[in-house]
Formats: structure tokens, sequence, C-alpha cells
């Protein structure tokens, strides 16, 4: 088993399906547990479609350090938006993500709506959630080949996330989604810079595979060095 | 669509930001200094995050 792919995997899945399971959870008190469970199944299913479909054509026949570049440009696309959200709802500039509020928002959403139409944001939640989950899947498992390892972590996660979920039958507000967003950003964000710079580059980080732990303190230092910064020039914006 | 494009790549701003950090790395690179690159590409990287979370 990879620890360290598996535990960026496993936060990140963590996160996204939290937030589907707020969207099924809303869409469930209008159509039901059974018909939102399904179209949560629906998503998965596609989503699982779309992992076999990519793996295989991916991990057969390609050079994978021609397509490490692209990897790694996408992972810098993700976590440097994941960070940057984090930091800005750390500074006081976002309001931090409310899984009430999104929950009365789905429920709203639908309130008029028809049966069908609340089972596609069921299904639509999942899968576009899911597919950043896919994503992350996909990076890590080009560059290990253990997509087996790394679908686990995902369908941990997924299963983790429902099962806390469907106990509560309650959006899952207690999980600290800022600080897992800032540290999982942080880690994916070392991990494309990283990536990137190797195809580029060749072999220039000094320390091997063992710089991806330097980066990784340097964003988590970084990042939260930020927080006071952007806080400061608010309250200074503010003032004048 | 829109909303499957934006899941993968961000959005203008995002794609901006890490077009510029890529930018940096490649620059440093091609003029054969990929040592400074080391150095560089993660302190545009953290500028890039610090300038996206300001908007």
């Amino acid at each position: 088993m990879d620890w360290a792919a598996f535990l960026p995997l496993f936060l990140t899945a963590g996160v996204e399906w939290v937030e589907a399971f707020t969207i099924v959870l809303a869409v469930s008190l209008t159509i039901g547990w059974g018909a939102s469970l399904g179209a949560a199944a629906s998503g998965l299913g596609t989503l699982a479609v779309l992992t076999a479909v990519t793996g295989g054509a991916l991990s057969s026949g390609l050079n994978v350090h021609a397509i490490q570049f692209v990897i790694g440009v996408f992972l810098l696309l993700f976590g440097v938006r994941w960070m940057a959200k984090a930091i800005a709802r750390q500074a006081g500039l976002k309001a931090l993500h409310d899984e009430d509020a999104e929950f009365r928002e789905t429920r709203e959403k639908i309130s008029g709506g028809d049966w069908f139409a609340a089972w596609l944001i069921a299904y639509k939640g999942t899968l576009m959630e899911g597919l950043e989950v896919w994503l992350i899947v996909v990076a890590f498992s080009l560059r290990s080949g253990a997509w087996i390892a790394n679908g686990i972590a995902a369908v941990a996660a997924l299963l983790v996330v429902f099962a806390a979920g469907l106990s509560a039958r309650a959006p899952l507000r207690r999980v600290p989604e800022n600080a897992i967003k800032f540290i999982v950003g942080s880690m994916i964000v070392s991990f494309g810079v990283f990536w990137t710079l190797e195809a580029m580059a060749g072999d220039v980080w000094p320390l091997g595979d063992w710089s991806l732990l330097a980066l990784e303190a340097f964003f988590l230092v970084g990042g939260q060095a930020l927080v006071p910064l952007l806080r400061g020039r608010r309250v200074r914006e503010a003032r004048a | 669509m829109k909303a499957f494009l934006k899941t993968l790549f961000g959005d203008v701003r995002n794609i901006a930001a890490v077009g510029g950090v890529v930018a940096v790395a490649a620059m440093l690179t091609g003029i054969g200094h990929g040592a400074w690159a080391v150095v560089a590409m993660p302190v545009a990287a953290l500028l890039a995050v610090g300038w996206l979370a300001e908007r």
C-alpha cells in the first residue's frame, strides 16, 4: 500500500463525498431514500465506468513520463484552487462552507420541481463531486500504477462518509472541511509542482522523492503565512 | 458540459494562475536554469494561491 498516495486520496475523496451526501440527503426528503440513493448509485456507476475506461486506455501503451506533465498541471489546477479557497475562508474573505446552507439551497431548488428533476440533482451532484475524486485517482494511479489501491482509498472514504451520514441522517457539519481542504490542497500542489517540473527538467529535485516532504512543509507554512497577510489587507481596505 | 469543464480546469483566473506558474518553470528550464526552477516554481505556486485567495 502506497500510504503517501492513500492519505491525500482518502481525504480528498472524503471531502467530496460529504458534499455529495449533503445533496443526496436533501433530495431524499423529496423523493425518498430509495430513489435518492438510486440516483447516487447511478452517478457512482457512471464514475466507475469512466475510471475503468480511462484507466485502461491510459495505462496501456502510454509512456508515463510523457503524460506526467499533463497530470502535474491538472494537479496544480486542482490543488491551487483548493488551497486558495481554504485560505480565503480562513482569512475571512469568504464564508466558511456551510453544509446546512447547501442542504437548504438544494431543498429550495427542488421544492417546486418534479420527481425526475430531483433525481437528476442527486445524480449530477454525486457525479460532479465524484469527478474530482476521479481526477485525483487517475493522476496518482498513472504514476504508481496502483489503480486498485487508489480506488480502494476513494471507495473507503465513500463508505465512511455515507455510513456516518446515513446513521446521522443529517448534513455532516462537524467535518472540519476547511482544514482538510487546506491540507489536501497543499499536498496536491506539492505533487503537481514536483511532477510538472520533473517532466520538464528531468531529475532536478535535490532530494529525489523526499523533496515532496520539503514542498509539503513549504506550502503548509507558506499557506498559513498568507492568512494574516490577506486578513490584514482586508482590514486596511475596510478602514480606507 | 460547462460544469464538467469547470470541475476539470477551474475558472479563467485559476487557469491563468497555473499558466503563470508553469511559464516561470518552463522559462527557467528553457534557458538552462532548471536548478533555479526548484526554488522559483514553489514560490510562484504560493504566490498564485495568494492571488487567487484574494479574488
